[in-house]
């Protein structure tokens, strides 16, 4: 009853409720565990494989999501498109902005790029642990810890065959650190086009990303 | 001129309950199909693997439906947003025209409005900056060229349309209906 709800209305365009609760949910919890395993957990440590665990499951989520969602969460809405995500970028450098329903062209690009790169990095971390569930590791360590070594010996024999597998399992390593590293990089420009979004659009993007609607 | 429409906050908590709760379920899923896959790759099939194995999917399937559950709900939240907004455009479509036909000037509508929505003259006074005595010869005016005899028969004039349309429409539904039952 005041005069702002009597002025507001019709001079507002954004979409009203861009992300559903499932959208970000699913958001924050990748964000979580991408920045406590690349910065905070102990590489191979057993908290780092249970949240890569965990990252694996709501990434498998998100991308089921993506099929049966609602429009905006649906990959149909904003399929990859680097011309358009090009096109995007040089208008927003030029000043001219555009609302979108979902991501726009070249966040949609980010969206896939970082969806590679975690699932680069989920995959290789599997191999490297050999596809132990958390559990198994978290028993064969309490049995290492309690005395008992023979996990150690059969992995051990399993890891010594062939010198093909060490520079192989080397390079999975490699790869697992690179795609992490990537990610993080890809993680900060994010956030940085977020920001300059949301200047441009002059409209807080993070906002709906939290409360689902602006 | 719009009133803004906004969905009750309580509504929207329980997509947000059903999403974690997925994401957990599936967090949870994740362990047992793990523990399953591994128990049928190194032990020989068992009861004890198979009943796992049932159980596992049953967890799955829980999951399918939760999804379904969250998807039913965010739609039928945003065609219940969208229907009160094509109600309120209307009902907002259908005072401006009895203001057009009752040609009241740009105050009086303004005035009006406010005064539809509850506010007292010195509430309208103040979000208008105003004096109280002009607001009151403005109500006046409004009144007297809708010729209703004051604020209550000035907001039971809109009311009673509402109401009438709906009756109207819930008329139609009951006659609807058998054909559809028919049908």
């Amino acid at each position: 009853m005041s005069l702002a709800t009597t002025k507001r209305g019709g001079a507002e365009i954004a979409p009203p409720d861009p992300w559903d609760p499932l959208v970000r949910i699913t958001h924050w919890v990748i964000a979580g565990a991408v920045l406590w395993n690349g910065l905070i957990s102990k590489p191979g440590g057993t908290v780092h494989v249970w949240i890569g665990w965990i990252a694996l499951v709501v990434l498998a989520l998100r991308i089921l999501w993506g099929f049966v969602g609602p429009r905006e969460a649906r990959f149909a809405s904003f399929l990859p498109d680097p011309r358009r995500a090009v096109a995007h970028v040089l208008s927003l450098l030029r000043g001219r902005v555009r609302e979108h329903p979902s991501h726009n062209p070249a966040g949609a690009i980010m969206v896939y790029a970082l969806w590679l790169s975690l699932a680069l990095v989920i995959a290789t971390g599997l191999q490297m642990t050999e596809w132990k569930n958390p559990v198994t590791i978290t028993e064969e360590k309490a049995a290492v810890a309690a005395g008992d070594w023979s996990v150690l010996v059969n992995n051990a024999t399993e890891g010594d065959a062939h010198s093909e597998d060490m520079s192989l399992s080397r390079l999975i390593k490699e790869v697992h650190e690179l795609a992490a590293n990537l990610m993080l990089v890809l993680a900060v420009v994010h956030v940085a086009g977020v920001a300059v979004e949301s200047m441009a659009l002059k409209r807080n993007l993070v906002r709906p990303m939290i409360r689902g609607r602006s | 001129m719009g009133w803004p429409v906004t969905l009750p906050a309580k509504g929207r908590s329980f997509p947000i309950a059903l999403a974690s709760f997925i994401v957990l379920q599936a967090v949870a899923a994740l362990f047992f199909v793990a523990d399953v896959t591994a128990d049928l790759w190194t032990t020989a099939l068992g009861a004890h693997s198979v009943l796992e194995a049932l159980v596992t999917s049953v967890l799955l399937i829980g999951i399918v439906l939760s999804v379904a559950q969250l998807r039913w709900t965010l739609r039928e939240m945003e065609m219940q947003g969208r229907a009160l907004e094509v109600a309120s455009g209307d009902f907002v479509r259908f005072i401006e025209r009895q203001f057009d036909s009752w040609s009241l000037t740009d105050a009086e509508r303004d005035v009006g409005f406010l005064a539809l929505k509850g506010c007292d003259i010195r509430e309208i006074a103040e979000l208008r900056g105003r004096a109280a005595g002009t607001i009151r010869a403005q109500l006046a005016s409004i009144y007297s060229k809708a010729n209703v005899a004051g604020h209550p028969q000035f907001v039971s004039y809109f009311v009673e349309e509402l109401l009438s349309r709906a009756a109207e429409r819930s008329q139609d539904q009951t006659e609807d209906q058998p054909k559809a039952a028919a049908s």
